[in-house]
């Protein structure tokens, strides 16, 4: 057994110490989880949502459990731009994995106002545009399901971005997610993140209401992940392969088999998102996990991996 | 106590069950045992704290012990821990007991009935802030709505044990006297008295009793047997303390009797959560911010789940 795995990642010119990294929205500002794991350990860590001003968030119930999955609408509850300058980066920056800004907004301007005042930060290794959040009225998911859009907003923030690598969320519920997809990468996106949750809606069969205080939210979970497959690997052959850009899947991983599952399909690493909530050191046993794939099918080097799916 | 105490050293533990004692139809009381790092920190679990127990891998019990309201439901996979409260810790020497006191409501509460003595169930916890007692108070109310006995059922066994000079009184509601969660009910001393709980008579404490539909003790609403309580009394309501947990509505209307008898009181707040632990934002309570109109979104798994009563928008 080769005991020598490198499961380190080049991801669009930044190095990854393995492919995990934690969610946006599932794994706070890093410090939340640090009585659970050593963030240190991870591949990299993406903040929640960051938007220009602090949001509220919407009314509860913001979340409920389904099939083999969850409905959130939490409405990009955050501290906002100032309060993360000020609270959150020092934490971050004390961080030795990558780190990630995930950006929000309900206008192109606010996700460039947050893109411009982070750029010179050097906690942060790059950006993730959430163009693709089901919970919020204005902004999010509209963005992101329109190429000419993602498009626009990619172009904008990226001349904004200096030397952070941009990376581009993508809603999973469009007709074909490589229109979108190659949109962002020929607008400069240097990776592309998927996927984000399906807008979905649970009906209280007594009232005949909504469950959710915002009727519908974003499912996540394992319900999701064999779609989210899919989606990566349709992204990864059609669009990202071809163009040398690096894929973030997500969906469903809660054990390393689910994200080899993802890197075989085409995914050069992986985020853990409301597995985190049910086991919140999750992300370093997968990191385990994939190392001893790796060993047992003496795979030398994580990259072998990466869109080995065999189809013929 | 007397400070707000958050949790230290929360992390993942395992506990092993004890026993899984059936108390009425739809009650159970879940004993566990932490041993190890676990014994040593939950043996400091205050009272108002909560835990999130995995039951994801927990069997559903025989189709015929299934409530007839649940069998839709139950099939439903369990995701997500659930949290829970304890309504009693004892720290012995290299173990900590601790007291899950439950209702089945649902897919994971159904599953938490077939534990039995032996299996070893996930913990996370301690989780959040417990209750706590300010300074010169003389008595303390305790309001038990239902499924809330638990952590006042905890905090009146810490009275007992730390606050010796401090009157406690409980007051317990439900619709019915079959939905009180408690196992001795009644007995004809206290018959006479009004009515006394075991739960709360053995740690000398005293108990009113009330049931929407008067199957036992007061007629009414428990907040409604609390106000004509506290027409009668003759202390100062600043030397009082409320302390409120069950269903929001009657969270909210203890609230309106402390602000009206100007007296402090703190509530346990429940919110569906989907992480216990702060990270997915789920669990949100609007809380007033003080000298001005507006208010905040906090957290009830970090800055609650117990709240003073007045800074909750209900
Ligand atoms: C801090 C805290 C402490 C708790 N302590 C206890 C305890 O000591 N004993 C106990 O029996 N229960 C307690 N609960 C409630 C307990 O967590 C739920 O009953 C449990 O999650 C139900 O899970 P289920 O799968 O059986 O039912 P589900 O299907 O999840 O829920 C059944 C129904 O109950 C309601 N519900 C569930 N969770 C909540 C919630 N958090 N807030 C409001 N309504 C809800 C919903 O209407 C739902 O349809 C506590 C909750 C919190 C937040
Ligand atoms: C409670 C919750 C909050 C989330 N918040 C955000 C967010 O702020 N920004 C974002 O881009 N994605 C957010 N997501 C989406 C996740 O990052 C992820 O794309 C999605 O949940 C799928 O992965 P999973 O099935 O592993 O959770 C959130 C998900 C959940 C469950
Ligand atoms: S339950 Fe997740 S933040 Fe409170």
């Amino acid at each position: 057994m080769n005991k020598d795995v490198d499961i380190s990642v080049n991801f669009s010119g930044i190095g990854l110490a393995n492919p995990v990294l934690t969610a946006s929205g599932t794994s706070g500002y890093a410090d939340e989880l640090a009585d659970f794991m050593d963030v240190n350990s991870l591949g990299g860590f993406i903040t929640k949502s960051i938007t220009l001003k602090p949001r509220k968030g919407n009314a509860t119930p913001r979340i409920v459990e389904t099939d083999s999955g969850m409905l959130n609408a939490i409405g990009w509850a955050n501290i906002g731009l100032d309060a993360f300058v000020e609270e959150k980066l020092p934490v971050l920056e004390k961080l030795s994995c990558a780190v990630f800004v995930n950006i929000a907004g309900e206008t192109i301007d606010e996700y460039v106002a947050v893109a411009q005042r982070l750029a010179a930060e050097k906690a942060i290794a790059g950006f993730e545009l959430n163009v693709s959040c089901p919970n919020v009225e204005k902004g999010g998911i509209s963005f992101g399901t329109d190429p000419a859009q993602v498009t626009e907003i990619t172009s904008a923030v990226k001349k904004v971005s200096g030397e952070k690598i941009l990376m581009v969320k993508l809603a999973p519920a469009v007709t074909d997610i490589s229109v979108i997809a190659r949109a962002a990468v020929e607008a400069g996106a240097n990776a592309l993140s998927l996927i984000n949750t399906f807008t979905a809606m649970v009906v209280d069969v007594e009232t005949r209401r909504p469950v959710l205080a915002n009727k519908t939210g974003g499912l996540s979970g394992p319900a999701i992940k064999p779609i989210a497959v899919y989606l990566v690997n349709k992204v990864y052959n059609e669009v990202a392969k071809g163009s040398g850009i690096p894929v973030l899947g997500l969906g469903g991983i809660r054990t390393a088999s689910d994200a080899i599952e993802f890197i075989i399909a085409g995914a050069s690493a992986v985020a853990v998102g409301t597995a985190n909530f049910i086991e919140p050191g999750c992300a370093i046993k997968i990191i385990e996990g994939i190392k001893k794939y790796c060993a047992c099918k003496e795979i030398a080097n994580i990259k072998e991996l990466v869109g080995s799916l065999e189809v013929s | 106590m007397s400070e707000k105490c958050s949790a230290a050293n929360k992390g993942v533990f395992s506990a092993a069950v004890r026993a899984n004692k059936q108390l009425g139809q739809r009650f159970y009381q879940l004993g566990l045992e932490f041993s190890g790092a676990g014994a040593e920190v939950f043996a400091n679990f205050k009272p108002g704290q909560f835990v999130e127990l995995d039951v994801s891998g927990t069997a559903l019990p025989p189709a015929e012990a299934i409530p007839e309201d649940l069998v839709d439901v139950s099939g439903r996979k369990v995701l997500l821990r659930r949290p829970f409260s304890f309504c009693d810790v004892t720290a012995k020497k290299n173990k900590t007991f601790a007291e899950i006191l439950y209702c089945v409501v649902g897919p994971a509460t159904l599953r938490m009935t077939t534990l039995t003595a032996g299996d070893s169930v996930s913990i996370i916890g301690p989780l959040g802030n417990g209750f706590w007692v300010p300074e010169s108070k003389k008595r303390a109310l305790l309001v038990v709505g239902g499924m809330g006995a638990g952590p006042l059922e905890h905090l009146a066994k810490v009275f007992t044990a730390d606050y010796p000079d401090m009157e406690v009184i409980a007051f317990a509601g439900a619709k019915t006297v079959e939905e009180l969660p408690f196992e001795a009910r009644l007995d004809e001393i206290s018959q006479q008295l009004g009515f006394s709980l075991g739960e709360f008579a053995k740690y000398g404490i005293e108990s009113l009793v009330a049931t929407d539909d008067g199957s036992a003790g007061f007629a009414g609403l428990v907040t409604d047997c609390l106000s004509e309580w506290l027409g009668k009394s003759d202390l100062a309501g600043e030397n009082m303390i409320i302390y409120g947990c069950g269903p929001e509505q009657m969270l909210a209307q203890v609230a309106e009797i402390a602000k009206d008898k100007k007296i402090d009181c703190q509530v346990s707040m429940e919110r569906r959560m989907a992480c216990g632990i702060r990270v997915c934002q789920s669990c949100a309570v609007e809380c007033r911010v003080a000298g001005s109109n507006e208010t905040v979104y906090k957290l009830c798994c970090e800055d609650g789940p117990v709240f003073e009563s007045r800074e909750v928008v209900f």
